[in-house]
Formats: structure tokens, sequence, C-alpha cells
């Protein structure tokens, strides 16, 4: 074999005058870059270098203290503690991982936690800090202020833990802070703070503008290793406002006591000419603390799916058929509309036909015939049924939505639900089909479609009470807004409150267990028994599976003469509104009239005028109504 | 001719071998390495933790393993640049049903306690491949539609892998490198020309009748790490810092951009920028040169070359390096959309710095033995 050396022999030359025009075009491109870097670095270099100057002053938002919330008598409800808790800045502790682990050795991080730290560090600018451990004691705040020169990037800082005095009692008055939800979280630039917390339910959630209060901001220039060199400028935050709320928390506590015998139910106490709510329960309760320590998905899942759904506040967000307390809407509105008169007396043989479809009274055997007074105090379906064919539904949703039903009241709760007073536009819109002359007669008596809250019920009653336009609320008003008297003749009411009397005060009265033993005050009510399942009917209620058992309600005022109080009570699946509900309410109306700063003076009135209470004895079986 | 593989002179001894290196190679590769430590180590903070001190171990690695590649004889690469090729392919394949996933792309095969990018590798093994390929073809198929296909497949099947992975620079550099070496192959320029039209041409006539979620929807999709929003702020950042470092930079460790945290993967896509705000428009010019110097040595070895394998593996590698460079800084300085790309030798990354010492080594190897004779079965008569 000959040795080649000869240059390039079996080489194409080609070769070379290609890879001569790829350097070429090679040496083009860096030509290019360097062009650029030209550009960016000298010829531009001074105005990026300003730009970079700017980089270095750093804009921080300060989170304001959030507003304390108070009773009626100023005794505090929800209130910031002291504490304090270390967050780290990312961009200060450059190795974040190694900041950890230092910190780790003060105050224990879980291997979660860690991970939280880093995968947070990725996503957001590496300027905002990022919380590393809340509620730290003493020690802890001093350790870790102590080793600062190790932990870069660390610090402490003040940072008030949401505070709920009063456990389950006001847990869905006052509901609860939680982290800002990301979807809102582009609102306004203190929401993204680390940490920052906003009201999620109830009136931390309602009230949630003025409770928060303003963010102030500091405007500082850091150094290359991002110090501080100094503050350029500093806008303090200002802290959110107190508010004070209408509830009497010593009356809210007991209520919740005397309520917690049953599975599920909530009373609203409403003043009848203020509107101010004095008591919102709804059981079963929470405890607002444990949902704002509730730091992981495990803890919140279990407070969601607890058993009777606890964070449910039933007070306004219960939707029920009002059952027989709708009776006095299909009253007025057939007083009102001229269809009725006090007199006028219809017969009830037990059953009432309408088309060919027969509406059972509540009562098989009827009550012969019945006036207004008679209707309302025995609750006589019949009659109502008779009523409702009269008025029609336009007419009966006109006169519910004057009462407060169908309407959202905006109490304080946002997440109040708006309840369902139905009327030919309704149907149509939601089924697409025509109203029915049927379901006028079923709305008559509360059935049907007619929903309602027991909020809306008890602004109902004190409407009713008081004949003027009150509207609920559970802060506390400046200024006494002019309330506009309800727009129905007077003689209408007085006939309605008389029945409303009658029901728990006459013999016959389907309320009758409202009486109460101690007596020393007069109340007027309705009972209602709302249907869940149509077979309960016929059957004793303890027979009755529970959740098909009917619902109790009771509205009522008192005292009779002047009142003052209206509230509304739905035991769900309670059985009778008279046997369950009634009884309860009694027993609320007198803790609030316990309360009740003229109390001495009306019963002395009450006497003078010779409207003593009847007393009788408690019927051994109170009726259960319709 | 019936001498399937013989030398141009005697065995050499290593001491031979040694002599015969083209050190200009290493001494750059280590020069290079040093200038990515010292930025690793600035970009720490002024700490060899965690990137510097792992950079510098694995540059000395990679220079050893350099100079061992540079020493075995150039028809073992050739030997084995086919079954090397098919290897990293089936890693590729293997990546989505067994890799691990890093920032949402699955793009490592973890070994033991190592983890390996094989797309990387790929860079490397599709030059050997494509180089072994030409030096198999005879001169008079090179352009011949037929023979086309089968380069154009060994390039096309990695870059789809590497593009679902998804990794859209990786592709890019893929397809370019592969382009490149196919040009130097002598593959006439008319398919260059063509290719180029056609799918100019296609992208031109579909993109505005793309609706802009569709669009969004495509670049997304090639490169899910962008964020149009995101990209434009880590941009615009860069070129704040580049900036600002003026002509004589901040000085080592002193700049405030990178050192701040304004910019994004630091260690990594974007280290020329922090290199560049310390040491200035001087200390930028003076990287690109070492470039610049390191792609002209290669370019040297390949026309010294005698063998097309030899020729086409020290003119890919230069091309590779060529490649990087210059999408890296076109991408970090706004010239080029951001595709994830290192800088050679310099960002952080141990597969990349691998794959990259291993190219250079097989040109010293070129270098080393290009008076060898090497040929490729029996039917092949090239000289």
């Amino acid at each position: 074999m000959p040795e080649t050396v000869l240059p390039n022999p079996d080489v194409p030359d080609y070769f070379s005058r290609r890879a001569f025009v790829l350097g070429a075009i090679q040496l083009g491109i860096f030509g290019a870059i360097g062009a650029r870097l030209y550009h960016l670095q000298v010829t531009e270099g001074n105005r990026y270098a300003l730009l970079a100057d700017e980089n270095r002053i750093s804009v921080e938002v300060l989170a304001p203290q959030r507003g304390r919330i108070l009773d009626r008598d100023g005794n505090v409800l929800a209130a910031n503690s002291e504490g304090f808790r270390a967050v780290v800045v990312p961009s200060i502790a450059r190795n974040l991982r190694l900041v950890l682990q230092r910190f780790q050795r003060i105050e224990p991080l879980s291997f979660d936690d860690i991970e939280r730290v880093v995968q947070r560090a990725r996503r957001q600018s590496p300027h905002i800090a990022i919380v590393l451990a809340q509620d730290l004691s003493w020690e802890r705040l001093a350790e870790i202020n102590l080793n600062a020169p190790v932990l870069p990037g660390v610090r402490t800082e003040p940072a008030g833990k949401r505070q709920y005095f009063f456990g389950p009692a006001m847990g869905h008055v006052l509901g609860y802070i939680g982290a800002v939800e990301r979807r809102a979280m582009n609102d306004k630039p203190v929401l993204r703070l680390p940490g920052m917390r906003v009201g999620r339910a109830g009136v931390e959630r309602g009230l949630e503008d003025e409770l928060r209060g303003k963010a102030g901001s500091v405007t500082t220039e850091v150094d290359a290793r991002g110090r501080v060199v100094r503050i350029i400028d500093q806008l303090d935050p200002r802290p959110g406002r107190d508010v004070t709320l209408t509830i009497d928390t010593d009356l809210q506590s007991r209520i919740m006591g005397r309520l917690d015998g049953f599975r599920r139910a909530s009373t609203v106490v409403i003043g009848v000419r203020s509107g101010d709510v004095l008591a919102m329960v709804s059981t079963p309760g929470f405890d607002p603390n444990a949902v704002a320590s509730a730091a992981d998905a495990a803890d919140w899942a279990k407070l969601q799916n607890a058993a009777d759904d606890p964070l449910n506040n039933r007070a306004v967000r219960g939707l029920y058929p009002p059952g027989s307390t709708f009776k006095m809407v299909t009253a007025l509105a057939a007083l009102d509309g001229g269809k009725v008169d006090t007199k006028e007396r219809l017969p009830c043989d037990g059953t009432f036909e309408y088309y060919g479809q027969r509406y059972r009274c509540w009562r098989r055997s009827g009550h012969e015939s019945c006036d207004l007074h008679k209707a309302l105090r025995e609750s006589c379906d019949c009659y109502f049924y008779e009523l409702a064919r009269r008025v029609g539904i336009e007419a009966m949703a006109s006169m519910a939505r004057k009462l407060g039903l169908g309407v959202l009241h905006n109490a304080g709760i946002t997440e109040a639900k708006a309840g369902l007073i139905p009327d030919h536009d309704w149907k149509r819109g939601r089924f697409g089909r025509g109203w029915l002359g049927g379901e006028t007669i079923l709305a008559g008596i509360g059935q049907g479609y007619v929903l309602a809250t027991p909020l809306q019920l008890a602004v109902m009653t004190a409407r009713l009470a008081s004949g003027l336009e009150i509207t609920p609320s559970l802060i506390q008003r400046g200024g006494a807004d002019r309330v506009l008297p309800l727009a129905v003749t007077a003689a209408a009411l007085a006939a309605v409150r008389r029945g409303m009397t009658a029901v728990v005060n006459e013999d016959g009265g389907t309320g009758a267990r409202a009486q109460g033993e101690a007596g020393g005050y007069l109340m007027a009510g309705k009972t209602g028994t709302s249907q869940v399942h149509s077979m309960s009917r016929d059957s004793v209620q303890a027979d009755i599976p529970w959740p098909r058992r009917d619902h109790a309600l009771f509205v009522g005022y008192a005292p009779v003469s002047a009142p003052r109080y209206a509230l509304a009570t739905v035991v769900e699946h309670g059985g009778g509104g008279g046997a369950v509900a009634a009884p309860v309410s009694r027993a609320i109306m007198d803790m609030v009239m316990e309360r009740d700063p003229l109390r001495d003076t009306t019963a002395r009135r009450a006497l003078q005028t010779g409207a003593q209470p009847l007393a009788s004895p408690a019927p051994t079986r109170a009726g259960s109504d319709g | 001719m019936t001498s399937l593989f013989y030398r141009s002179r005697p065995p050499q001894t290593l001491a031979g071998k040694l002599l015969r290196i083209y050190w200009l190679l290493p001494i750059l590769a280590v020069v290079i390495a040093a200038v990515g430590v010292a930025a690793l180590y600035s970009t720490a903070g002024g700490r060899f933790e965690p990137w510097a001190a792992k950079h510098a171990m694995r540059a000395a690695l990679g220079v050893t393993l350099m100079l061992g590649v540079g020493l075995m004889p150039l028809r073992f690469w050739m030997r084995i640049a086919n079954p090397f090729y098919l290897l990293v392919l089936a890693m590729l394949v293997a990546v989505p049903l067994i890799g691990q996933s890093q920032l949402g792309a699955r793009r490592w095969l973890g070994v033991g306690e190592a983890s390996l990018q094989p797309a990387e590798l790929m860079k490397i093994a599709l030059v050997v491949a494509l180089a072994h390929y030409y030096q198999w073809l005879p001169r008079d198929k090179v352009s011949h539609p037929l023979w086309l296909l089968t380069p154009l497949a060994m390039i096309a099947a990695p870059a789809a892998l590497v593009l679902k992975q998804p990794d859209l620079g990786t592709a890019i550099l893929i397809v370019a490198t592969g382009l490149t070496l196919l040009f130097l192959a002598g593959v006439r320029p008319f398919y260059f020309i063509s290719g180029a039209i056609a799918s100019g041409g296609f992208g031109h006539l579909v993109w505005p009748h793309l609706k802009d979620y569709q669009r969004r929807r495509l670049l997304t999709f090639l490169d899910p790490d962008s964020d149009p929003l995101g990209a434009g702020y880590h941009i615009a950042q860069s070129k704040i810092a580049l900036g600002s470092g003026g002509v004589h930079g901040r000085g080592f460790l002193g700049g405030t951009q990178s050192q701040l945290n304004f910019l994004p993967e630091k260690h990594t896509d974007f280290i020329f920028t922090m290199f560049a705000e310390e040491t200035g428009f001087v200390g930028a010019l003076g990287l690109i040169a070492l470039y610049a110097v390191l792609i002209c040595a290669l370019l040297v070895i390949a026309n010294r070359a005698r063998t097309p394998f030899a020729r086409l593996v020290a003119a890919g590698v230069a091309a590779m390096f060529a490649l990087h460079v210059s999408v890296n800084i076109g991408m970090v300085t706004g010239l080029v959309p951001v595709v994830g790309v290192p800088l050679p030798l310099i960002s952080y990354g141990g597969t990349s710095m691998l794959t990259l010492m291993f190219g250079l080594g097989m040109v010293l190897s070129a270098s080393a033995h290009r008076d060898d004779r090497i040929s490729i079965g029996k039917t092949r008569a090239f000289w």
C-alpha cells in the first residue's frame, strides 16, 4: 500500500468552498451580534443603565390592619391577635434551599412547606416575600432575628391572626377570612401580598371593603445585594374600620344553646321598627377559629363535608317552603284587593276542588266554615285555597314582595339567598310553560314553588307587626333611615294581626304552645308545617325517616300591644310547626323580652289596659297545622 | 484496493500521539469553560455552590473525555457511528415513556444517580451518523433525491421526538446542524433554496389564516415555556441588564440586574446576559472572539482532513458551536425569539458539556489521525 500524504487527494474540492461560505455566514452572524451588543451596551448603554437603576427601586405594599367586629354592646367579636410570622424574600436569599435548611434548625418546616416555598419562588417575582411560618413564639422570633446574618432574605414581621371570641355561636354571622382567590388577585396589589386574608363568608365577606382598610406602600432603594439603602417614600396603610353589629351576643349564644337540640334549625330575631337583627342562629354551628386555622386542604374538606353542613348559614341560605306562615300574604292580598272581607265565611269539608283536582285541608274532617279570623287561627287550608283562587298568583306575588319575600336583603351577608316567589314571568322563563291555576292554589298555602329563607320570614313578620317597610341589617346604621309605611290598608293589617294573636292565644289556635308558661307579655304568630314529602300528610311524623319529615316553622312577634321584636324559626324536618317550632320560638322570645329595656313598662301597661295574658293550660296535643 | 483499514505509519506511541494532538482545541475549551465557572460563581452571588464547583468538575471531566476520545483512532468512532445514533434515538423514544419531567417537559433520562438529556446527545450522534453516511455514499449519488431520503429521515426522526418533549430549541438545532452537514457533504444548493422557498411559502400561506388563539396555541405547542408576557418581560430585563453593563461592565460580581434576580434561568440560557453585564461590551466581544477562534480552528481541521468522515465531523462540530452561540446570544439580545438553547461550555448543564466535549474530542481524533486511511466495507473504493 502506498502512503498517501497528498493534499486532499480523495475529497472533492467543493467542500472547502462550501465550508468557506458557511464560515463567512457565521462571521456575518457574529458581526451582527457584535453590532447588536455595541448598540445595546455602547450606544444605548446610558439609557439602559438608567432603566437598571429604576430596577433598583423597589416598591413594597404594606398590608393594612383589618378592622374589628363588635356587637351592639361594644363587645369585641373578632379582632387581630398580636403575632409574628417569618417570611423570606427569594431575591435576597439567593440560595433559597440553603436558607430554608438553616431556617429549619430554628423552626421546623415540613417537606411540603419547603416544596411550597420553592415552588412559589419559582412562579412569582423574586421580590415578593413568601410566608415561612406563622404564629411565631417569642423565643423563635428572637432566635430568627438573632440568626439574621446567616439567614439572608428571612425577616420577621407582625402578622395579626384573626381571632373570633364567641366560637360557634357567632360563626355564621361573622363568617371567616381566608386566602385570596386566584382570580381575584389581579384586582388590587394588596391582594397579592403574602398571607393576605380576605373575608370569605358572613360579615367578614359582606363588609370586606370597610374591614380591609387601605394598603400603604414603602418605596425603597436597594443596593446590589438587595439591602435597603434608604427609604424614599412611605405611605402608611390605613387600617380597616371597626364594624359594630346589631347582634346581641348574649342572646345569640343563649338561642344557640336552645337550638342545639335540633339537628338543623335556624332562627332570626329582628327589631320590628329598626330592622336590626338581634340574633341570627343556624345550627349546627362552626367555630370560625377552626376555619381560619384550617391550614391545609384536608382540614378544610373535613369542615366542608361534615354532617349537616355546618358551614351553611341556614338563616340566610336555607330555602324552605314557608307553608302556612305564607297565609298572611294570601290574606293581605285578598283583603287589600277587596276579594274577601273579614266577615265572609267560606266552607271547609276537608277538601277543596279546583278543575277536578282535589286539594286537602290539613284537618281531614274539615273546619265546617271559616271567616278570616278562624281560618288564620286554625290554619284552614280550604279557606286560603279559595282566597288564592280569587286573588291569583300575580297579586299574591306582589304582596309577598311587599312583605320582603322573594327579595334579596342586604343585611351584611352577601351569600344570602333571594328565595323564590313564583309568578307568570318566572314560570315562563324557568320552564318555558305557562302558569297553571293549580299552582296558584298551592302557592296560596306557601307550598309549590314558593321558597323563603328564615331571614325573609322574619322580615315579613316584622313588616306585618310594624306596618313599616323595614329592611334587615346586621350592621349598626348611623342615622335613622326614613322607613316607608307598608302600602297595605291599615284595616287589613289589623285583621291579620288579630288573627295572628289568636293563633297563639285563643282556644283552637295552632300556635297555643307559644303562649308560654311565664307569661308577662302576649305574643302573636303563625305556625307552618311545610311538606317535604307528599306522604307525610297522612302519617305520624315520628314514624317517618328524618329526611322526609316536614319542616316545622313558626313566625311571631311580641308584644302584641306594642310590637318590638319579630322572629322566624325553622326546624328542618322537625315535624309540626305548632308542636315543635312554636314552643322553641316562645322560649326564644322569652329570652328576647327578658332583655327588653321596656319590658316592665309594657307589662304594666298591658295590665292597666286589662289585656291579661290568657292563662290557659298548654293543650296536651297542640294541633299540627297545614 | 483490498485493504480495509490501514495506517499511514506504524502504530504510534502515546507520547507520539500526544504530540500530534491539536492543542489549541483543549486549551480553548478549558478557557471557555473557565469563563463559565467564573460566570456561575458570580451568578450564585459569589459562591461556588450550587453551580460553579460542579461546572468546574464537569469541565475537568469533559476535557479528560475529550483527550481520551481524541487519542482513539478515528475509524473506531466511525465504526460505532450508526450504533451510537440508534442508541441515542432509542433513548429519545424512551424519554416520554420512562423519563423524568422538569418544568413541565420530559427531557431527562435517569441513569442511576445521574440523569441524561438524550436530546443533547443526539446533536453529536447525528453529526457522526451523517458523516458516516456520506463517507459511505459514492460522491455521484450525494444529490440524488433517493439517496437524500435517508439523511433527511435521520434528521427528521430525532427532531420530531425532541419537538414532542417539547424542546423547540434543541429541535431547531438538530435540524440546522443536520442541514449544514448535508450542505457540506455536497448536496446541490437547489434543494436548499427550493426547500426554503417551499417552507417559507407554506408558512406565509397558512399563518395569516390562523386565528389568534390558534397561533398562540401553535407557539405554545412548539414551546410551552414561552409565555408571551413572561418572555417579553425576560427579554426586556435581559436587554436592560446587558445595556447597563456599558463598555467596561459593572465588574465581576457587580451586576445589579442579574444579581437581583430580574433574570430567569440566569445560570443556564441567560448566563450571557449576566456575563455581559459584569464584563461589558469588551468582555462580551472577547467571549465571542473566543468562540470565533474555536470555530475557525475547527474549520481549519476540517479543511486539512483527508476523509469525508473527518471533514464532516469537524465541520459539524463547528456548526454546532456556531449555531449554539448565535442562537443563544441572539436570544438574550432580543434578536431571535426565546428558545431554550444553552451557551456552549458556559451554561450550567452536564449533558450539554459532555456532548460538546465529546464532539471536540472527535475532532481531535480527526486531526490527530488525519493521515489515516479509513474505509467502509469492501464495496467502497473511494480512493
